[in-house]
């Protein structure tokens, strides 16, 4: 379990989370909303501890995070922030490979092998294992990146933006595997997503942010709601039904006043 | 297992060409030693002649493993193919720090003592050095890391303040200064510090060994500073220790046999080339090899050809060269 209790953190003066807390619900997928600056990379941040907090604790399994060594937390929590710019020619294989890391210590024994093919096989990646990342597709560099977290092995998945650059085909690919993954392995996600139809659409949880602070946190169902999304984003928004999803309008803000 | 045989094999080359210009090395100073001083060449001249050029050869290795090692790790910690300590000013911080230490000796007669002990000397620039590199990092490399043609030119800039800064102080000194000064800097490969090579060469095998011994963790931090972070290498701490082990070895290097700009760059390039792989472990090793064969090679042929001109200088030749094609390269990816 993962427990936030009055996090604080600034970059300088500027408070970016002031006193945050917040229980991640355990294998559901977690999505953080809210606008530019609003504080939910560097929450993940915390939350992973890749960042130390200003004030406050976070609590892996009931340990603070600040105790764990960072090898121990890497087993527990896997975070991948927006793919970037590799400065090495590696294959899929390789890549997938450094999952393993805080495991083997980059010594890979048998056990280490097998979670690796697992990966691969998961993320359907067997035809591309042997090509070099730069070679990829954003899609397929994305699919890639995830089969490492796989094979990291953690229960916790932080993703920072992943759907950032990918096209529409690709982008629901993702979150359906991000949906398959907690149904087959029973993962928790937490991701950071600036589309607020794809909270809607796959998040089981929406937890809002505006200010450094948590403004709002429910049921996604709950959430998507004209006032609610109108506090978050500071902006109209325009609900309607499609089938049994609940889609958010917010390109003519003239059309959510008529409503 | 296909793979390994083939490093192996490459690594054997190299090791063969490595004995090879050693070979190169030796007959050249032997014999052209002998022919230019007209003495006859007899078993006991010859023995002298070949005692101190191995004095020379064993100060070549040093500085070319040290060269080739902090290379790699620099490129690894600032995410970057290109740039290399020597590029970025580094030694020149260390010959200005001498020129101060000089300048104040001649006002501060406690200062005097220390500048004229050699050790003494050598670690005090070496601290003072290791300052200034962390601090260079954790103001300019850090945000700036995929901006080479920035730190190239912040390079620049700081090696050529840092040489007018040394040439003003030594118009400052009065003539025995200077000369004491020019002893300790205007070292080369040619003309080796060697009362330094006590503590070079030991310094060399622990810190290659803990680069050396890094290397799973640097494999892992050249996916970047996030995915390594979450991989769980404690990156900030390890990128400061690194800092502190390339700023000693480039303190070692640097008394030893002074500035080499382009031999770092070269080596760790062509190692990448021919073994084809992102694992520290072999490109450690590899651009160690290459570093040595380059620099021994280099001066044999020099020796043997009898160019008045020290063997870095060809290789800075070749090396801007290369990096020139490089930053073509980079600019069209």
């Amino acid at each position: 379990m993962i427990e936030l209790k009055s996090v604080s953190q600034a970059y300088g003066e500027y408070a970016v989370l002031k006193d945050v807390n917040l229980i991640i619900q355990e294998e559901k997928i977690t999505a953080l909303i809210g606008a530019n600056g609003a504080g939910k990379s560097t929450l993940l941040n915390a939350a992973a501890n890749l960042i130390p907090v200003r004030s406050g604790t976070v609590l892996l399994d009931g340990e603070n995070v600040k105790e764990i060594k960072n090898i121990e937390i890497a087993k527990k929590i896997a975070i991948l922030k927006q793919t970037q710019h590799l400065n090495m020619r590696i294959t899929v294989r390789e890549l997938v490979s450094f999952g393993r890391y805080p495991h083997s210590k980059g010594r890979l024994k048998k056990e280490d092998e097998r979670k690796i093919q697992e990966a691969i096989d998961y993320m359907n990646l067997e035809e591309l294992q042997n090509r070099f990342i730069d070679e990829l597709s954003g899609g397929q560099r994305q699919r890639a990146y995830i089969a490492m977290i796989l094979a990291q092995d953690t229960k916790y998945i932080f993703l920072d933006e992943p759907l950032n650059n990918l096209d529409i085909k690709y982008s629901v690919e993702m979150m359906l595997i991000l949906q398959k993954m907690i149904k087959d392995l029973q993962k928790t996600v937490i991701i950071v997503l600036h589309d607020i139809n794809f909270a809607a659409a796959y998040a089981d949880e929406i937890v809002a942010m505006k200010d450094g602070r948590i403004i709002r946190e429910g049921k996604a169902v709950d959430m998507i709601e004209k006032e609610t999304l109108a506090e978050v984003f500071d902006h109209e928004f325009y609900i309607t039904d499609v089938g049994s999803r609940k889609v958010c309008v917010y390109f003519q803000p003239e059309m959510a006043k008529e409503k | 297992m296909e793979n390994r045989k083939t490093i192996i094999g490459k690594f054997s080359l190299l090791l063969i060409l490595i004995l090879l210009s050693i070979l190169l090395y030796l007959y050249a100073r032997v014999f052209h030693k002998a022919l230019d001083s007209g003495i006859a060449l007899t078993m006991p001249v010859a023995m002298r002649i070949l005692a101190r050029s191995g004095t020379s050869l064993l100060g070549m290795v040093v500085s070319a493993t040290l060269i080739a090692a902090v290379s790699l790790a620099f490129q690894t910690i600032t995410e970057n193919r290109v740039l290399t300590p020597s590029m970025l000013g580094f030694d020149s911080v260390f010959l200005a720090t001498q020129s101060v230490l000089v300048f104040f000796a001649s006002t501060v007669s406690f200062m005097g003592k220390l500048f004229a002990n050699p050790y003494y000397n050598f670690f005090i620039t070496t601290g003072i050095m290791l300052l200034i590199s962390v601090m260079m990092y954790s103001i300019m490399l850090r945000k700036n890391k995929n901006n080479i043609a920035f730190l190239l030119l912040f390079g620049l800039i700081l090696s050529s303040i840092v040489q007018s800064l040394t040439n003003y102080i030594e118009v400052l000194l009065d003539p025995q200064q200077f000369q004491q000064l020019k002893a300790v800097t205007t070292v080369s490969i040619t003309n080796m510090n060697e009362s330094v090579i006590v503590i070079a060469a030991p310094a060399m095998v622990f810190l290659t060994f803990l680069f050396v011994k890094r290397s799973r963790e640097f494999d892992v931090m050249q996916l970047g500073e996030s995915n390594a972070k979450s991989l769980g290498v404690p990156y900030i701490k390890r990128v400061n220790q690194t800092l502190i082990l390339i700023a000693l070895a480039m303190a070692v290097t640097t008394a030893l046999i002074g500035p080499v700009t382009f031999l770092g760059l070269l080596s760790v390039n062509i190692a990448r080339e021919l073994f084809k792989t992102y694992r520290h472990k072999v490109l450690f090793w590899g651009s160690i090899f290459i570093s040595i064969l380059c620099l021994v090679l280099g001066q044999g042929l020099v020796e043997l050809l009898r160019y008045a001109t020290p063997v870095t200088v060809l290789i800075d030749l070749i090396g801007g060269t290369y990096l020139i094609i490089l930053i073509l390269k980079e600019r069209k990816l």
